[in-house]
């Protein structure tokens, strides 16, 4: 690949494949994801801070502002649009019990990093879920209601 | 979840009917869409011929700009033009932010771009349109401004001193506004006390960081003459008024669409200057010109709060009976008072709220608000609330300690008793309907202060430092029009529902009321359900819609529930009133003996009813069956206003236990309690989790968050890394318990719970922080209580 | 992730400025672009360049991806080291079982740095290249006289982490040079890393943080080296106070004072000086309680 301002990319999200897509090479993941009509990833900073742009990519949790969009190149994506396995419901249907959201601007970062968690397998404290989801701001619920859901999910798995 | 909290208020109906929603902790069904990525955020929308903006704005806190060159700028890839404050004034008239009912009050204009001086650093000079956000940035670092740097008014305490730089010479000082409340003869009262003690507390100015900072889309349709705004703001109709005002258009012409919102917080409900530059460029390029905040811009350009150093003093004869109150009030605001809604309201709450809970005969209260060159400062959760709270509170607590009384008994036995309403504070405005007394007593329940006094003592033995506090406060909510409309203020007290049966047998409800997340249409669906007798799932729900929802105030000031919940309980009555004279008709029977259940009319004594699918059916295409003389009406609409007081306040006590690392510093707030009357509770989860939201803001306030400025009006830690705002880790759980006193201004009874949570946690957390320190001398008197003061107050540094 | 001072001037920019884009075939290949384009900076995670790129702090002409070339992920023992190769991310390190065997200190320490996320992509190279002063690798790498293998144009070189932080953000990489590893000598017996620090909020950079390299037999200190970071502009090295406190144990006034001394505490938004330097003092005893539990 040739160094250059615009680049041609190839990668799958949430099963859907792109061939040979135009970026800037400058933009970021977040926004190309955008552009391309996957809203559900939300912008909080644009540094990494508040976790609002979290993303899987290659089966891991990463920040999509943080990332190039030329760096998916090859990559296989799933944003919170494509959360629709079973566990990942079941997750949903946590969340909405609890109601560990209200505007709902951080939840697809929230989810994302909810589903590191359960897949990790790890049975966790409520004092060990604050501390995994540390970096996912949320202004609203005052987190409590998220660990309720995220504890009664990891009860459910294990 | 099912859980049935009964709310006892017999107006609204038995609890054992079919369709009986309010009081239920129902899922917000409607709300799923955020977790499947279904949100429609200002910035989700695209619209042909879009164009994106990025202001230049001033670095400088107070600066005279000499020349603006943009031709270079303007060859920059992607750019279709570069406006200053020449091009946008064409276009939108300067406004003024004071209002007519609180005394005098000096603002002078603002426009939405500076002209000749930039007053705060962060305040918008230029304006770059272009094809994407970055290709605006690109150029904007092609502008060449010539800039003449100006000494900055940035310290408040001097902003009256004779040598103080005067940002606004026509005015004279930097005085914006002042008020006196005077009650009694305090000086008289503190005389004749057995014990007065005093503070000066100080809280830094901090700001609100939405997740989703602001944004606005301004879409100006030459061939129709409308201009047509989605806007991520709490109140369209006042946007509506103001941008027809401004841009001189026909206010039924300009549509403003709120739909889903990444939190607000009061941050979302004033008019910023750069979203003004927006429906400007709008209407002179005839194309949708979207701009979104970015982080760093909502840092410096949100409206800021709570900068005040406030003194008080109180004077209790030797039974811990309060006889006077006193406070003096500083607060520094920006160069401007914020518009429509001023920026003397959050002082003018600490004159008024000081105190609230007791009866203090004697009372004055003194506040000053002056200008500075620092960001616009204006309502954010819990406005004045904080402040006001914690001077009271941290002067009770002082009081007990110098009698030697318990920390709630004192308070008890200074309460407005529960039984003496209707009543006033002792700055004299009316209250009705509260509790502290019980409030306290249930706070103590759940709390068991005997426990936690004990555990402190043991603490203290092992070197750790403990302690808790107890605190009352009553919140202001649903507003009638004395709080803006009285002064001039195009800013709706009355909010509207109108409800339909349609001929597919559902249910449309739209109502004025807005939605940031804290549940307004789960909550509406609620009360139009139970109200009506039909399944939660039938209603639908159109909000933040000016073509297409009731003329109305929206969401601010804890409102929504008290005010918009009532015009759609009356809505949904008359609705089901009219169907019930319908269907009477219909079934040749009287329309006493029905009833609707579950979408059907159903006859109270048995018997054959008729689903509303099929009566509406009837009526709208079978309209000849009907008898004659019926005149069938399946909409109805109903409004609702608070009258003849200003508000309606609820009240609140709460609790934490807190333990200081004294090699750190470091507070942790090991619980925290609260007890809070907001009358009915429609979804009490969701008022659960407004305390618990509204808590954990406080905590930001009094432990973490403030914006830092150095002397030359730089805001220094502008950054999502540098602002600390609370996450997860050290945040408490929050035990939410309720007393429940219904609201005698409406049938539903419900009030506000949405600050509550915010206003009362700064106080009990200084007050328990406090009372650990106490057991070695110590004391911190400045919010946020960071590490650092911890340890200097401690004297490790 | 990146920690700014910033005077951010009233709010800039978030979108970054233009730069070309190469995604490096091998580690010679990004060597010869490095070499010849002094603008040109390395991307390997990317959660601290990008920040500063969203940010226009740096603007630079051409970013060198590196970060999918394989062979450079490896974590191995190299005889008396372990080896972690530059491109494991710090998720890859806390996963890895040679490393919780070897060095779990690397693990609790990695427990604190940001959040999963960022852990997911950041680099235990980029980390160490980047020698940001509030970051806990740079100083675990000084206090276990860990080895920083560079790669450039003429071949790879080892270099001490003592003799890499220079300055603020300022290390001997060469401007033709990578970091392709490090090498951290396998603990001897009888030899511990303990690690605290203290911070406003759980994944925030420290106020003050302390990695001591402790040699002892039982609960008997033998030897200990003390390396602070946050404090100043790199790692700062406080070996005067590392031997007062093996003479004379702890007392708090006489090590402060020892401190002083030898450490320029620099003052930041979330500490002044003072209190870094009272941090400092007491993160010795907190060390030595993690020592004797």
């Amino acid at each position: 690949m040739a160094a250059n301002n615009t680049l041609s990319i190839s990668f799958t999200v949430n099963g859907e494949k792109f061939n040979n897509v135009n970026v800037p090479s400058r933009q970021h993941l977040a926004d190309f994801l955008r552009s391309q009509g996957f809203t559900g990833t939300h912008l909080g900073c644009e540094q990494g801070a508040c976790g609002a742009c979290t993303i899987e990519m290659d089966g891991k949790a990463v920040r999509s502002c943080l990332v190039l969009a030329s760096q998916a190149n090859g990559s296989d994506l799933k944003t919170v649009e494509g959360f629709d396995d079973k566990m990942m419901e079941q997750v949903k249907q946590s969340f909405l019990k609890h109601n560990a959201f209200q505007c709902g601007f951080c939840s697809p970062g929230m989810l994302m990093t909810t589903k590191e968690i359960l897949l990790s397998k790890k049975k966790l404290t409520r004092e060990e879920i604050r501390s995994e989801i540390s970096g996912n701001y949320c202004r609203c619920t005052g987190y409590q209601s998220i660990v309720d859901a995220i504890e009664e999910c990891i009860n459910e798995v294990n | 979840m099912d859980d049935i909290k009964v709310n006892q208020n017999p107006k609204l109906g038995s609890i054992d009917r079919p369709n009986s929603y309010i009081g239920r902790s129902l899922p917000r069904e409607n709300a799923k869409k955020h977790l499947d990525g279904g949100g429609q955020f200002v910035d989700d929308l695209t619209l042909p011929r879009m164009v994106h903006v990025a202001f230049l704005r001033s670095p400088f806190a107070h600066a005279e700009i000499k020349s603006i060159d943009t031709k270079t700028a303007k060859l920059s890839d992607g750019v279709i033009d570069i406006f200053t404050a020449k091009e946008i004034d064409e276009v939108c008239k300067p406004w003024v932010g004071v209002l007519g009912h609180l005394g005098e009050m000096r603002s002078p204009e603002q426009s939405p771009l500076a002209k000749k001086i930039a007053r705060w650093q962060g305040e918008p000079v230029a304006v770059v349109i272009a094809n994407s956000r970055a290709q605006a940035e690109d150029a904007l670092e092609l502008i060449e401004v010539d800039w003449l740097e100006k000494d900055a008014q940035v310290d408040m305490e001097t902003a009256l001193d004779p040598n103080a730089v005067i940002i606004h010479p026509e005015l004279g000082n930097n005085l914006f506004w002042t008020r006196t409340v005077n009650q009694g003869d305090v000086d008289k009262a503190f005389k004749e006390a057995d014990a007065v003690v005093e503070t000066t507390l100080d809280f830094a100015r901090h700001t609100g960081v939405t997740l989703e900072s602001r944004g606005i889309v301004a879409d100006w349709n030459k061939a129709e003459n409308k201009m047509t705004i989605y806007h991520n703001g709490q109140a369209p109709h006042m946007m509506q008024h103001i941008i027809a005002k401004h841009l001189d258009l026909n206010e039924g012409l300009v549509r403003i669409i709120s739909r889903d919102v990444g939190g607000s917080f009061g941050i979302k409900v004033h008019v910023y200057p750069d979203e003004m530059a927006v429906t400007a460029i709008s209407k002179k390029l005839g194309r949708p010109v979207k701009f979104i905040a970015d982080r760093l811009e909502s840092f410096t350009t949100d409206i800021h709060a709570r900068c005040h150093k406030i003194s008080g003093k109180l004077g209790v004869d030797k039974n811990g009976k309060i006889l006077a109150m006193e406070i003096d009030d500083l607060s520094g605001i920006g160069p401007f008072s914020m518009y429509p809604r001023t920026s003397a309201i959050e002082t003018n709450q600490v004159l008024n709220l000081s105190g609230a809970p007791y009866v203090i005969p004697n009372y004055k209260a003194v506040g000053t608000v002056v200008f500075q060159n620092k960001t616009p400062m204006c309502q954010y959760r819990a406005v004045g609330h904080p402040i006001a709270v914690a001077i009271t509170e941290a002067l009770i607590d002082k009081a007990a300690y110098k009698i030697g009384m318990d920390l709630d008994k004192i308070r008890k036995i200074n309460f407005i008793p529960d039984n003496s309403y209707p009543n006033k504070s002792p700055s004299g405005v009316p209250l009705e309907d509260l509790s502290h007394q019980a409030s306290m007593d249930k706070l103590l329940e759940i709390m068991d202060i005997k426990e936690i006094d004990t555990k402190k003592k043991d603490d203290y033995e092992k070197g750790i430092l403990s302690g808790y506090g107890v605190i009352s406060m009553c919140e202001v909510t649903n507003p009638s029009p004395l709080f803006y409309g009285v002064g001039g203020a195009h800013i709706s007290s009355q909010d509207g529902a109108s409800i339909r049966l349609e001929g597919s047998g559902a249910i449309h409800l739209s109502s004025s009321i807005t939605e940031q997340g804290q549940g307004t249409e789960a909550i509406m669906k609620q009360i139009a359900a139970d109200q009506l007798g039909v399944k939660l799932e039938s209603v639908r729900v159109t909000l933040g819609d000016t073509d297409a929802t009731p003329y109305g105030g929206g969401t601010w000031a804890s409102r929504g529930a008290g005010i918009g919940g009532e015009a759609v309980l009356k809505a949904a009555r008359k609705l089901k009133d009219n169907i019930l004279n319908i269907a009477a008709a219909i079934m040749q029977t009287d329309k006493e003996s029905l009833d609707i259940e579950d979408n059907n009319v159903v006859r109270k004594n048995g018997g054959e009813g008729i689903s509303l699918q099929k009566l509406a059916e009837t009526v709208y295409y079978r309209g000849h069956e009907i008898p004659k003389g019926t005149n069938p009406e399946l909409l109805a609409t109903a409004s609702f206003l608070i009258e003849g007081i200003p508000f309606v306040f609820t009240n609140s006590a709460m609790g934490c236990q807190v333990s200081i690392d004294q090699d750190t510093g470091i507070i942790k707030i090991n619980k925290f309690w609260a007890v809070e009357d907001c009358g009915t509770q429609i979804n009490p989860k969701l008022v659960e989790e407004q305390i618990r939201g509204g808590v954990i803001q406080g905590i930001g306030g009094a432990l973490f968050e403030e914006c830092v400025y150095d002397d030359q009006g730089n805001m220094q830690n502008a950054t999502m890394a540098d602002y600390l705002v609370p996450m997860a880790y050290e945040m408490p759980d929050i035990i939410v318990d309720h007393v429940t006193t219904n609201s005698g201004r409406s049938i539903i009874g419900a009030k506000g719970a949405g600050e509550a949570g915010t206003g009362g946690a700064p106080a009990v957390i200084m007050n328990a922080i406090n009372n650990a320190l106490k057991q070695v001398g110590a004391e911190v008197i400045s919010q946020p209580i960071t590490p650092e003061k911890v340890l200097k107050a401690l004297g490790k540094i | 992730m990146i920690r700014l001072i910033c005077y951010l001037m009233g709010g800039k920019y978030m979108k970054a400025a233009n730069f070309s884009y190469y995604e490096a075939k091998n580690i010679q290949d990004a060597i010869k672009i490095k070499a010849n384009d002094e603008e040109a900076v390395i991307l390997a995670g990317g959660q601290s360049l990008l920040p500063a790129l969203n940010m226009r702090l740096s603007s630079p002409s051409c970013l060198i991806d590196i970060s999918k070339i394989s062979g450079l992920n490896d974590i191995i023992i190299d005889g008396d080291y372990l080896f972690i190769g530059a491109l494991a991310t710090h998720s890859d390190v806390m996963r890895n079982e040679i490393v919780s065997q070897k060095m779990p200190c690397l693990i609790d320490i990695l427990k604190m740095v940001a959040h999963p996320a960022i852990r997911n992509k950041g680099t235990h190279g980029g980390s160490i290249a980047y020698g940001d002063p509030a970051a806990e690798l740079p100083a675990l790498a000084v206090a276990t006289n860990a080895e920083i293998i560079l790669s450039g144009q003429n071949g790879d070189r080892s270099i001490n982490a003592n003799d890499f932080y220079l300055g603020l953000f300022e290390t001997a990489i060469n401007q033709d040079e990578i970091v392709v590893g490090i090498k951290y000598p396998l603990l001897k017996q009888g030899q511990v890393i303990l690690f605290d620090e203290v911070c406003r909020r759980h994944g925030d950079y420290a106020m003050a943080g302390l990695i001591a390299n402790v040699n002892k037999t039982g609960s008997k200190v033998n030897d200990l080296s003390l390396v602070y970071f946050a404090t100043g502009d790199k790692p700062d090295v406080a070996d005067k106070t590392a031997k007062l406190f093996l003479q004379t144990g702890y007392d708090y006034e006489q090590l402060k004072n020892s401190l002083s001394s030898e450490i320029d505490f620099a003052g930041d938004l979330n500490s002044s000086s003072e209190m870094k330097l009272h941090l400092a003092t007491i993160l010795i005893k907190k060390i030595i309680n993690k020592l004797e539990a």
